[in-house]
């Protein structure tokens, strides 16, 4: 089935009043929950989940990715009237969107936020679409080792992002891994790790486990002392204006270059795993900045500024669905929740998940596509009640929300058995975030755990022969990316410093070219040439510029 | 040996990576040319007891500074999430009496005064917020849900 056809097929699945319905309040919600400084867009994420399982599959992911699109955008209000982020993938938008609304445009700068969010989430969708079922087509090519070592790898990058803490990034995956193996084991269902308790037996349910590890740590951080148990979420600066958007439409889409840029910047950093939009957004307003004829008007209110961070964090969104639905791998907590609502409804996605129910699967990247709207739309006349949400204290948000997720976890499987789960897992992830540990990686330990087992033992019940981690074309090419992943902290913090830092980009190119040459057909074996002539005249040309130690690698930006 | 507290974090994971370890000497042996279920666990077991010295050695060689803090002054700082898990656990505990709506209702009011302060001029409000916002959710997901929360053997009717 083609493209449109396809798009036909899973039409009237989600274009009905209730599923409309349901992606408004869930869009709403997510608006809300962006709004909120301190409430991440994942947490909303999980407090709607409970409420999807009397759902369809495509009612309750439809929703679900409501919230998420109006997450992205509720950030860009608080940040822009208050200077605080709403989500951490606001934090660029306050660089210029305070200043401006400061300087007395706040509703030039919401518009312009809006238009971009718009804009990046249309974009995002539309690559979505036509990018995830070629990516489902090469992940048909995998096979199980190719898959593990892509979970590695996924590990690997996610603890790398902890920086200067990549060992305890490192720790927490492996924590994370270790975790999901108490209960039983995959292979013969035999119980393991126990210590001869009963219950354990049937393991922990990740989503009490993700909950706990993320929420409670989260939240408890929050209130540790009465001061910030007080404070109201939006500060006292919060105002409401009403958005310009005629003039903001002129003004966003009169940089239409920079609204693409920004755009595939965060399509391409939602597709690795683990980066979600709280990089795109920085990423993306540094190259708009390093681009921009204006440069010197950065961080005083320049329009391209806003259009950057915004139009990046919403499409990271759909980057981040591309591989979860192609691949069947989530990246971030984002889409590990929305794996477990899936799973919830018997919905496996995998490679072939795209082609065996193209109405599901379509119908999600429909909903993605249609909540971009919506989030249009209701920017357009709620932002007064979303200011004034602004104003609730912290210590208010965290005891309902601490409930409300007790009784959302209990719901999961009606046993109490999950509450607990939460409970000590909540102790555990606010002890180890207090330890210095990041919670992210130790998240998708737990999550891809259970995976990374599988498909280690559908690889020994194959072969005994360990070579084939490194003779498979994808695996190796994964294990490597991996290994270059576990450097990249270094390579940031030494670039321009350390003279080996000039040879990691071409060295990276010339490695990665050795499983790219191997893989069948003509295309992939020539891009391996290129690319490995290119790592070449890298290095030949940085080996000629040994004076100038920083000599051809891109200036790095002084924010 | 100095210790701090990476220090204390590396000895712990070593302690569970050698708990963890002898208890995966107990599981069954490979069956049918499949993988042994203590084999995954290794996997992960070997690297985790590498970084985890690799975390003492760094702690003793570059020590992290961190506030020192006498047990009141710790206990004062952590006195809130301390009260919240407390509060939890009391919740977990009396759920088969108390149930959700009423174990919630305490759970969430307590936990509103523990954390904003028990002036009279605040109960009331905390008092309406757990009541609106426990009974609101109990009320979703038991009527428009059908989720069969647990009811407790106080509002048990048979």
């Amino acid at each position: 089935m083609g493209l449109f056809e396809s798009l036909a097929s899973a039409a009237p699945e989600l274009f009905t009043i209730k599923t409309m319905l349901l992606m408004m309040v869930g869009t709403m919600a997510g608006l809300i929950a962006g709004a909120i400084p301190g409430f991440t867009i994942a947490m909303a994420v999980v407090l709607v989940l409970p409420f999807t399982f009397s759902m369809t599959p495509v009612e309750g992911l439809a929703t679900m990715i409501a919230v998420y699109v109006g997450g992205l955008s509720g950030g860009l209000m608080s940040g822009i009237l208050t200077g605080i982020p709403g989500t951490p993938s606001s934090v660029a938008t306050t660089f210029d969107g305070y200043p401006m609304a400061r300087g007395g445009k706040p509703g030039l700068a919401l518009g312009i936020g809006v238009w971009a969010s718009f804009f990046g989430g249309v974009i995002a969708s539309i690559v979505l679409m036509v990018v995830a079922p070629q990516l489902a087509m090469i992940g048909l090519e995998f096979q199980p080792v190719d898959y593990f070592s892509l979970i590695l790898f996924a590990l690997t990058v996610t603890a790398s992002m902890a920086g200067d803490q990549i060992l305890k990034g490192l720790m927490a995956a492996l924590f994370g891994l270790l975790i999901a193996t108490v209960g039983s084991d995959v292979v013969f269902g035999q119980p393991r790790f126990t210590f001869g308790i009963d219950s354990v037996a049937q393991g922990f349910a990740f989503l009490p486990v993700l909950v706990g590890l993320f929420a409670f740590s989260r939240l408890l951080g929050d209130v540790r002392t009465s001061e910030k148990a007080h404070q109201r979420l939006g500060g006292n600066e919060a105002h409401a204006v009403h958005i310009d958007y005629l003039g903001a439409a002129r003004e966003v889409i009169s940089r239409w270059g920079n609204i693409l840029r920004s755009s595939l910047i965060g399509v391409f950093v939602g597709v690795l795993p683990a980066a979600g939009s709280t990089i795109s957004n920085i990423l993306a307003y540094d190259q708009a900045k390093k681009t921009s004829k204006e440069s010197d008007k950065f961080g005083t209110g320049a329009v391209d500024g806003i259009i950057a961070p915004e139009s990046a964090n919403n499409a990271t969104a759909g980057g981040a669905l591309i591989v979860m639905m192609a691949l069947g791998l989530p990246g971030d907590i984002m889409t590990a929740i929305m794996l477990g609502a899936l799973l919830i409804h018997d919905v496996i996605p995998s490679p072939s998940f795209i082609s065996d129910e193209p109405q599901i699967a379509y119908s999600i990247f429909l909903a993605f596509f249609v909540a971009n709207f919506m989030m249009l739309f209701l920017q357009s006349f709620t932002l007064r009640g979303f200011v004034l949400i602004t104003k609730v204290k912290m210590y208010m948000l965290a005891a309902v929300i601490l409930f409300y997720c007790s009784v959302g976890i209990f719901a999961l499987n009606n046993i109490t058995y999950d509450m607990w789960t939460l409970f000590i897992f909540g102790i555990i992830g606010f002890v180890l975030r207090a330890l210095g540990f990041p919670i992210v990686p130790m998240v998708l330990g737990v999550v891809l755990g259970g995976i990374a087992e599988a498909r280690l033992s559908q690889v020994f019940a194959r072969s005994d022969d360990i070579m084939v981690f490194i003779s498979r074309p994808w695996s190796l090419f994964f294990l490597l990316l991996g290994c270059f992943s576990l450097v990249f902290p270094f390579y940031q913090k030494n670039i321009g410093k350390m003279s080996w830092t000039r040879f990691f980009v071409p060295a990276l190119l010339l490695v990665q070219a050795v499983p790219v040459f191997m893989m069948p057909g003509i295309a992939r074996p020539a891009v391996a040439i290129l690319m490995a002539v290119t790592g070449a005249l890298m290095i030949l040309y940085r080996l000629q510029n040994t004076t100038n130690p920083v000599a051809g690698e891109p200036k790095q930006s002084s924010d | 040996m100095s210790l701090n507290r990476d220090a204390f974090v590396a000895v712990f994971f070593l302690f569970l990576c050698a708990v963890m370890f002898t208890a995966s000497t107990n599981l069954p042996p490979a069956m049918f040319g499949q993988m042994s279920p203590a084999l995954w666990p290794r996997i992960i077991l070997v690297p985790l007891a590498l970084l985890s010295a690799l975390l003492l050695i760094q702690s003793q060689r570059h020590p992290v500074e961190t506030e020192r803090k006498t047990f009141s002054e710790w206990l004062q700082y952590n006195k809130n999430p301390f009260f919240c898990f407390l509060l939890f656990f009391l919740f977990l505990v009396t759920m088969p009496i108390a149930g959700m709506l009423l174990g919630g209702l305490a759970y969430v009011f307590l936990t509103l005064n523990v954390l904003g302060g028990w002036k009279p001029s605040q109960l009331g409000l905390h008092a309406a917020i757990s009541a609106v916002f426990v009974i609101g959710m109990w009320a979703i997901f038991t009527q428009l849900l059908g989720v069969l929360l647990p009811e407790g053997e106080i509002l048990r009717v048979y």
